[in-house]
């Protein structure tokens, strides 16, 4: 990240802090309790502060999931069904291979879920190929299919009828991720997380293929001239894309929930396309980026319990970044020298 | 079941053939519903509803065209900003107003009558399929073909879909682009702004989350549609009898309704990958 964009980034950030300040202020009848539990909250104990690590984690792999397709200027907009695929999977082999010793089943069903949730996407980078159906809407399309198929599942055949909701019965709790920071959510899913994270960036900034994905997503003409298969870097991109957002999915259910919930993604495919927003497509920064996302949504959660702000004003905030994230003008009184460095996905995506 | 679907369908309509895919349906709908029940309960009018409803989805509209054509942000993002905007405002809202973040059921709010045709409701058959619906639901249909004289019979509708065509060509032969997008953005408020009123002031409730994806599925009967009033209609026709089929299913029969929901995504996906796409040079090879 250059110095321009850090400044954006610090403005987006605190537009963002700004508006939840003004919402607080005006929709709460004790703004000095409400303000403070937001703001210091999440970070005054153990608790709250493993909670907010624990919800960073689906968001830095739907992030680094999101920034993959970005780079290569393909908008994958099936996150969300592809993390909602791969979480129902991992639930599903869990049951079924009951048996295995955890040290066994980690592997072997992290490759099938980042396999299955990869050819989600895939399926997307192909249709584009074959039949040049527009990616952004294909994704959308088979991941709201994706959605409600697993969601029909949960509800018939695997419900738990002693759930009181839709969710299918937990898995042996052996396969449960350790925790972190008792009693807080934090879990060992936490270093897995990183490990993608890094590896990808690794792929991504050392490896030919990862130059090979950037030079497609500058320019495929270009990129097609100098012998790199486009369509190749189209599927795979979309599959490494899906299977992180299969990943994301599946570590949030191993480490927390240890079951099947209707609707528990609660928006990590959405939240994961700002992520790698405001990470300007940078793996590493997704990380941080991520950790916002986490404070705001744990920040209003908390408010919520020690005051009287409602939890849905993280999604109001969250909203402004999505305003403010991808506008190229706003800040243009800021640079000296226009559509100097033009970011991709704006330009090019939307002609795939 | 089919109106709001087809309000907000033919206010995507606008939008992707101005050039543009507002994604933001859902989101202008939602907060619709909720202003327009809002204000209709607070004045015992329904009309102040409908242009509360209207107006807010409207200045919604008006957000997404200043954020993506002066700010040159990218419309998908700020359309999924739309969407989280007011999924969370309206139930942080009804929270605030009503204390209550599930069903809020509006008692006191004038009913909408149903209108039965004279003549045509006494054919036997025909009469109760052609009759007997909801001012809103006629109007809907007036609509359709409103949508279809503007889009093909006057200079506005002619330039309108020049821009979505070739923005670039429509510029250079003196069409404002940014005008006629910013026009097709409010129009698709004003459109999703009668389906969120089609939504809640029928059933005089309010449900966080009460559009439910019709708002994408509008979007998916305008792709379907192919850019055409008359087969937006038949394509929201084909997805409101399909969900009033799950609501059915839903009573009647244990099979989950999930299954129909996920028809309409399915259908659209098919017709995408059916229908005689130009390969782009290069790609597939």
């Amino acid at each position: 990240m250059n110095q321009f964009n850090v400044w954006r980034t610090v403005f987006i950030v605190g537009a963002a802090l700004g508006f939840g300040l003004c919402v607080i202020l005006l929709t709460s009848q004790e703004p000095g309790v409400a303000v403070h539990a937001f703001f210091v909250g999440p970070f005054s104990n153990t608790y709250f502060f493993g909670n907010l690590l624990a919800s960073a984690i689906p968001l830095v792999l739907t992030g680094v999931a999101a920034c993959v397709s970005f780079s290569a200027s393909v908008f994958n907009l099936g996150l969300e069904g592809q993390v909602y695929l791969g979480s129902f999977l991992g639930v599903f082999l869990a049951w079924r291979f009951e048996t295995f010793p955890p040290i066994v089943l980690y592997p072997f069903v992290f490759s099938i879920v980042f396999c299955c949730s990869g050819l989600l996407a895939a399926l997307s980078g192909y249709l584009k190929i074959k039949r040049n159906v527009n990616t952004l809407i294909s994704s959308l399309l088979i991941s709201y299919i994706a959605i409600y198929l697993v969601d029909a599942l949960i509800e018939t055949v695997f419900i738990d009828p002693n759930a009181g909701m839709a969710a299918t019965p937990y898995f042996s709790d052996r396969f449960l991720f350790a925790k972190l920071l008792p009693p807080s959510d934090l879990h060992a899913g936490l270093f897995l997380a990183l490990i993608f994270t890094f590896s990808l960036y690794l792929v991504m900034k050392k490896s030919v293929f990862g130059f090979e994905i950037a030079l497609t997503g500058k320019n495929p003409t270009f990129a097609r001239y100098t012998g790199i298969s486009v369509s190749k870097i189209l599927m795979l991109s979309m599959f490494l894309s899906g299977g992180f957002a299969g990943m994301a999915g599946m570590i949030d259910i191993f480490g927390i929930h240890g079951r099947m919930i209707r609707g528990f993604s609660n928006g990590y495919g959405w939240n994961g396309i700002a992520v790698a927003l405001i990470a300007r497509n940078q793996p590493l920064w997704a990380i941080p980026s991520a950790l916002f996302f986490a404070y705001l949504e744990n920040a209003a959660n908390v408010g919520a319990l020690l005051s009287d702000i409602t939890p849905e004003i993280a999604r109001t905030i969250q909203a402004t970044i999505f305003f403010t994230v991808t506008a190229e003008t706003l800040f243009s009184f800021v640079r000296k020298k226009k559509g100097g460095e033009a970011w991709t996905p704006s330009s090019t995506a939307s002609s795939r | 079941m089919m109106t709001p679907i087809l309000f907000a369908a033919l206010g995507g309509l606008f939008t992707h053939l101005s050039g543009l895919l507002n994604i933001g349906l859902e989101g202008m709908m939602l907060l619709s519903a909720f202003f327009s029940i809002y204000a209709a309960d607070l004045t015992h009018n329904l009309l102040i509803g409908f242009l509360a409803g209207i107006g807010i989805s409207v200045l919604l509209a008006l957000l997404m065209g200043v954020l993506s054509l002066n700010l040159r942000a990218n419309i998908f993002v700020v359309g999924l900003g739309v969407n989280l905007f007011a999924n969370g405002f309206t139930v942080m809202l009804a929270s605030l107003f009503f204390d209550s973040k599930g069903t809020i059921f509006f008692q006191n709010l004038p009913r909408l009558a149903y209108l039965e045709i004279p003549f045509i409701h006494q054919i036997p058959y025909l009469g109760s399929v052609l009759s007997g619906y909801r001012l809103l639901d006629y109007l809907a249909i007036g609509a359709v073909f409103l949508c279809a004289f503007i889009l093909y019979k006057t200079p506005y509708g002619y330039h309108l879909r020049a821009v979505g065509k070739d923005s670039k060509a429509a510029q250079n032969a003196g069409i404002s682009v940014y005008r006629h997008r910013m026009r097709a953005l409010v129009l698709s408020g004003v459109f999703s702004g009668l389906g969120g009123c089609a939504l809640s002031l029928p059933l005089q409730t309010f449900v966080g989350g009460m559009t439910n994806g019709r708002g994408w599925i509008a979007l998916v009967a305008v792709i379907l549609g192919r850019g055409n009033p008359i087969g937006v209609f038949y394509a929201s026709l084909i997805f409101g009898s399909a969900s009033a089929l799950a609501n059915w299913l839903q009573a009647s029969v244990s099979m989950s309704p999930k299954l129909l929901m996920a028809l309409p995504f399915l259908i659209t996906l098919l017709f995408l990958v059916v229908k005689k796409n130009k390969l782009e040079e290069g790609v597939g090879r």
